[in-house]
């Protein structure tokens, strides 16, 4: 069995922002339904003890904890490489100089756009754009490391050329530059977020540039969108190969998207440890390697490179979650992807429904 | 490579305790024995010629061959982000 390399801890569902893209999904766990302290201590040492290296401390917006810097002292205790994934609203210099003492190594800000009126209006929050700014110039003086996160759709998908010299005036040594993959709310708001095929091919050759341009000064990795692609990603790595997450009410998902799989039962880390849960979860098993697989999966050359696709978007598109993923252009349902471009990418855009809690 | 640089880990770098891989944003490099004992000696302090000396010591190896060694790694971790000159 393969060690997990990758936590990622969902601290929280609660956000200050909105953004209509959120990978959350569309039922969002309360505060009270949160893990505390002592748990998340228990499973990152548990975590560090399986195999586990990084831990992404996502959310939500992470910083709405205010034990963020004690979750962050016990990944660090535990040899964790502790990675911040935040909207970087609430980073403030008290925080930061607090995290960074509790052993932060990185920061990833999410950014909406450059121009900060039209960047707070996707993120549906005032100010945000000038909080990001801020606190991206503290992460820099504080010597710590910065990502930038530019999350690309219809509306910013032509500033991408602007993003990338943002990212570099802000000091960040790594851009992600993230299509729009639509999973939770991103899936309830496909017909305004999704860019015409010619937009995305566009944005490709800036990216392709840029990585020659400024090879050694910002790293740029770029995340395609699985819509315009031809196969799958492996998602997560594969399922139960690479990646735990866990969700902000202790469940334990092979994915991010998982919870959305009806007939799935999770189990939680309350009442078990990460390692019983990796090496015996019937959840984990599931769909782990090549045993659960269809054709034309089964005996595919790439099998074993992307297992298949991802199982939320399987169950999401076409209700079967043990499919091949339809945006691979040899899944019998791949016309299901082809109609949705066609429906979608020159669709009017209609007023985005804003990610909250209680739908 | 010049005699005086001084290689450190890049902001966000770091060797895992095990001293067996680097550790960067979304990132993981293993490294062979060799890589191992010139990355542990990048504090940022040392010239890249000294390590060449220290290392060709302790290896009982030619100065010029693990010089040689030291370069290529410098190199090679500049452009991928893990190292700062
Ligand atoms: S058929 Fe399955 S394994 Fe083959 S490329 Fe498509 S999704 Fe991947």
């Amino acid at each position: 069995m393969p060690s997990p390399i990758g936590l990622l801890a969902e601290l929280t569902h609660r956000c200050p922002l909105g953004c209509p893209y959120c990978s959350n999904p569309l039922e969002l766990v309360r505060a009270g339904g949160e893990l505390d302290t002592k748990t998340w201590t228990r499973v990152l040492q548990e975590a560090a003890d399986l195999g586990v290296l990084h831990v992404h401390l996502s959310g939500g917006e992470p910083l709405v904890r205010t034990d963020l810097a004690e979750i962050v002292n016990a990944a660090h205790i535990a040899g964790l490489y502790t990675n911040l994934i935040t909207s970087a609203v609430g980073l403030t210099p008290q925080r930061l100089s607090e995290l960074k003492g509790a052993g932060l190594d990185h920061v990833q800000i999410s950014i909406q756009g450059v121009e900060p009126a039209r960047a707070d209006a996707i993120a549906h929050f005032k100010g945000g754009m000038k909080m990001k700014r801020e606190a991206a110039r503290l992460v820099v003086h504080e010597g710590l490391a910065l990502t930038i996160n530019a999350v690309m759709h219809r509306e910013n998908i032509a500033d991408l050329p602007q993003i990338i010299d943002l990212a570099q005036e802000w000091g960040a040594g790594r851009l992600e530059v993230a299509h729009v993959q639509y999973h939770g709310w991103a899936l309830a708001n496909r017909a305004s977020l999704m860019p015409s095929r010619e937009d995305f091919e566009r944005a490709a050759s800036v990216v392709d540039e840029a990585k020659t341009r400024l090879s050694g000064d910002l790293v740029i990795d770029h995340v395609i969108p699985d819509y315009y692609a031809e196969r799958p990603k492996a998602c997560m790595g594969g399922w139960g190969r690479q990646v735990i997450v866990i969700a902000p009410d202790g469940r334990a998902l092979p994915c991010h998207a998982a919870a959305s799989l009806p007939e799935m039962i999770f189990a939680n880390v309350r009442s078990r440890s990460l390692s019983d849960i990796w090496r015996e979860d019937d959840a984990f098993a599931k769909f782990r390697g090549t045993e659960w697989m269809p054709k034309p999966c089964r005996g595919c050359d790439r099998a074993e490179i992307d297992w298949g696709g991802c199982r939320c978007q399987a169950f999401a598109l076409i209700g079967n979650a043990a499919a091949t993923d339809p945006v691979c252009t040899l899944s019998p349902d791949h016309a299901i992807i082809s109609a949705a471009i066609a429906k979608d990418e020159a669709a009017p855009s209609a007023p985005y429904r804003f990610r909250r809690i209680g739908g | 490579m010049t005699d005086d640089a001084k290689p450190r880990l890049a902001p966000g770098v770091r060797l895992h305790a095990d001293g067996t891989k680097l550790l960067g944003p979304e990132r993981i490099l293993e490294l062979d024995e060799i890589a191992q004992a010139i990355v542990r000696e990048f504090d940022g302090t040392k010239r890249v010629s000294e390590i060449a000396t220290s290392l060709a010591k302790e290896f009982n190896e030619r100065e010029s061959i693990i010089r040689a060694d030291v370069d290529a790694l410098v190199k090679d971790l500049a452009s991928k982000g893990y190292l700062k000159l």
